[in-house]
């Protein structure tokens, strides 16, 4: 039947059309892995293979031994899990100030948070690099911390506001009705039930502060305060390229920011729309 | 997904609760905004304003040279066609393109995904790592693998016979190519997500209406699909040509700092070579200004051509 055989063919060409996809973003990353576990004579080779009977971690061994990764890595813990922590704090105090409060420059507040938006990083980074010169700041982890928090505010703001508004008041109020504080009823009432949003701009922050070059290259001079991503470039361009080794170091990285972005992609749709995505 | 923001702005739970205490209530407001408003404004508010400021000034990065010179770097600006004009056309020639790609490949994909078939969760969920790899992790990526002696694609389009002589990805004439395709890589799923977002929410109905009147796939895509998301495609172009207009952090690391910088010195390349390579402070400035207001323009531009196109 012609039908049933139209049919086929549109069946084949989905599935065909989603092998494409699938390799073309999945493979590079298969490939990073695969070069990272080769034995050296295998990596350079005219005719790479697709697989190697031989998967040793010598790579790996090297970067950990023979460079200052565990140092860029701790550092990159440290500067992004601390900007996260932070942003969460002042974005969760600032969402709740707004949405439970009439006062007068709210409106004002909330549009100026969505307008500093229109700041590309490029934009920013000269007169952020001699304010933070001035505020003695240049090369330190607190001057990174502080950057990446505040870049990470106003859509924290945004997105938490949007969680906080859909909470009922009478909630918060019935809680206080029994006797419990303010600080009392946020804490129990609030937010456990914003909890998903903010563990999306945790998510979004520490991504935002993992990932980050171009401050981290502008702020840091001293190699022992240096984060992975300007680690990695120093670490690249130095030396004649070891790509086992650039590749252990890739997939060392990329670890972190994967585990979370399987964590959050369900809020990841929902939060598009609030600019959850940037870059 | 613009549910968040219609919400945001019907929805009022401002008044007060009925509370007396020593601290009027609505201080409470202020005092909690303070850590935030503080650092927007301290650390990304006031580095704009005092970045108009530097760039009315011959400011050096470390040495204590600041003089007043007016509009100076402006007018340096106008006759610098190695920097400046060469800068924004390559720019203008790499944003163009790679959000041409983008949109394709990104509405592809997205309709694809919305097709149903078995494995579709896992596709969606391959489609969006290449978004979320770091930055310095895609160049190293893909400097590996265009490589011009030992990549895997080198290897791949010489064993199919696509190409007799290899590609040497990394040259003059070839790295803006290569750097077009490789941010097309990274930056594609943003469209998907936005798109197949949009896609979800079409009515079936459409779809089977239009094939009881004879509506073939393409003229489908013409008449359901796009009228559909064009408004969310709308968006999706201005952001995406915003954000590659004033990408850095990819093309510095992937071709700008290295000897082939040159090829690529699009403006935001130029900014950084000018601010700190030649520590010349106002005159970066002054190009970060130009690359604001550029933007400013061109979304204004966009939006009348397009809000006159939708009246049509």
């Amino acid at each position: 039947m012609s039908l049933d055989y139209r049919m086929i063919l549109a069946r084949l060409l989905v599935y065909g059309a989603a092998l494409v996809l699938v390799t073309l973003c999945g493979f590079p990353l298969v490939w990073m892995v695969l070069t990272s576990i080769k034995p050296d004579q295998e990596i350079l080779s005219a005719a790479p293979t697709f697989w190697t009977a031989n998967p040793h971690l010598g790579a790996f061994e090297r970067l950990f031994e023979t460079t200052n990764f565990p140092t860029y890595f701790a550092n990159s813990l440290i500067v992004a899990g601390s900007a996260t922590v932070l942003t969460v704090f002042i974005g969760a105090l600032a969402a709740y100030g707004i949405t439970r409060f009439r006062f007068r420059g709210r409106e004002l507040v909330a549009g100026t948070m969505l307008f500093t938006y229109m700041f590309a990083p490029i934009m920013i980074v000269v007169p952020f690099y001699i304010v933070m010169r001035n505020l003695g700041l240049v090369n330190s982890h607190l001057g990174l911390i502080l950057s990446y928090t505040t870049f990470s505010l106003p859509f924290s703001m945004w997105l938490l506001r949007s969680f906080f508004q859909s909470i009922p008041i009478d909630l918060e109020e019935a809680a206080m009705v029994d006797g419990a504080s303010r600080p009392q009823a946020v804490i129990r009432v609030i937010l456990p039930m914003a909890f998903p949003g903010l563990i999306a701009v945790s998510i979004f922050t520490f991504i935002v502060a993992w990932n980050d070059y171009l401050f981290a290259r502008v702020l840091i001079g001293s190699d022992s305060l240096k984060t992975l991503p300007v680690g990695i470039q120093d670490l690249y361009e130095s030396t004649v390229t070891d790509w086992g080794m650039v590749m252990a170091a890739g997939v060392m990285i990329t670890l972190p920011a994967l585990v979370f972005f399987i964590a959050v992609q369900r809020y990841l749709v929902a939060g598009w729309g609030a600019g959850a995505v940037k870059g | 997904m613009h549910d968040a923001v219609t919400q945001a702005q019907t929805i009022d739970h401002s008044e007060p609760l009925p509370r007396g205490r020593r601290i009027p209530e609505h201080w409470w407001g202020y005092v909690l905004l303070a850590p935030a408003v503080i650092l927007v404004l301290g650390l990304i508010l006031y580095p704009v304003i005092y970045s108009f400021w530097i760039s009315l000034h011959a400011k050096h990065a470390y040495l204590p040279i600041e003089n007043f010179i007016g509009l100076d770097n402006y007018a340096a600006l106008l006759d610098d066609q190695e920097g400046f004009w060469r800068g924004l056309k390559l720019g203008a020639i790499f944003a163009v393109s790679s959000v041409g790609l983008q949109l394709v490949v990104g509405v592809s994909a997205a309709m694809l995904l919305n097709e149903s078939f078995i494995g579709r969760t896992f596709a969606r969920g391959v489609a969006l790592f290449p978004y979320m790899v770091p930055m310095i992790v895609v160049v190293i990526l893909m400097r590996w693998i265009f490589n011009d002696s030992y990549g895997v694609l080198k290897y791949l389009l010489q064993a199919s016979g696509i190409v007799d002589d290899p590609i040497v990805w990394f040259s003059p004439d070839n790295v803006m190519l290569t750097l077009i395709l490789v941010s097309t890589w990274t930056f594609f799923p943003f469209v998907v997500i936005g798109t197949l977002a949009r896609l979800q929410t079409i009515d079936p109905e459409l779809y089977a209406a239009a094939k009881v009147d004879g509506a073939g796939p393409l003229r489908r895509f013409y008449h359901v699909t796009l009228p559909q998301i064009r408004n969310v495609l709308f968006v999706i172009v201005l952001l995406r040509f915003m954000f590659m207009f004033t990408k850095f952090d990819l093309i510095w690391l992937f071709a700008g700092a290295g000897g082939l910088g040159y090829y690529v010195r699009t403006l935001p390349i130029y900014t950084y070579v000018r601010t700190f390579g030649e520590l010349q402070v106002g005159a970066g400035a002054a190009l970060s200004v130009t690359l604001f207001l550029m933007l400013v323009v061109f979304s204004i531009f966009y939006f009348t051509i397009f809000r006159r196109d939708e009246q049509l």
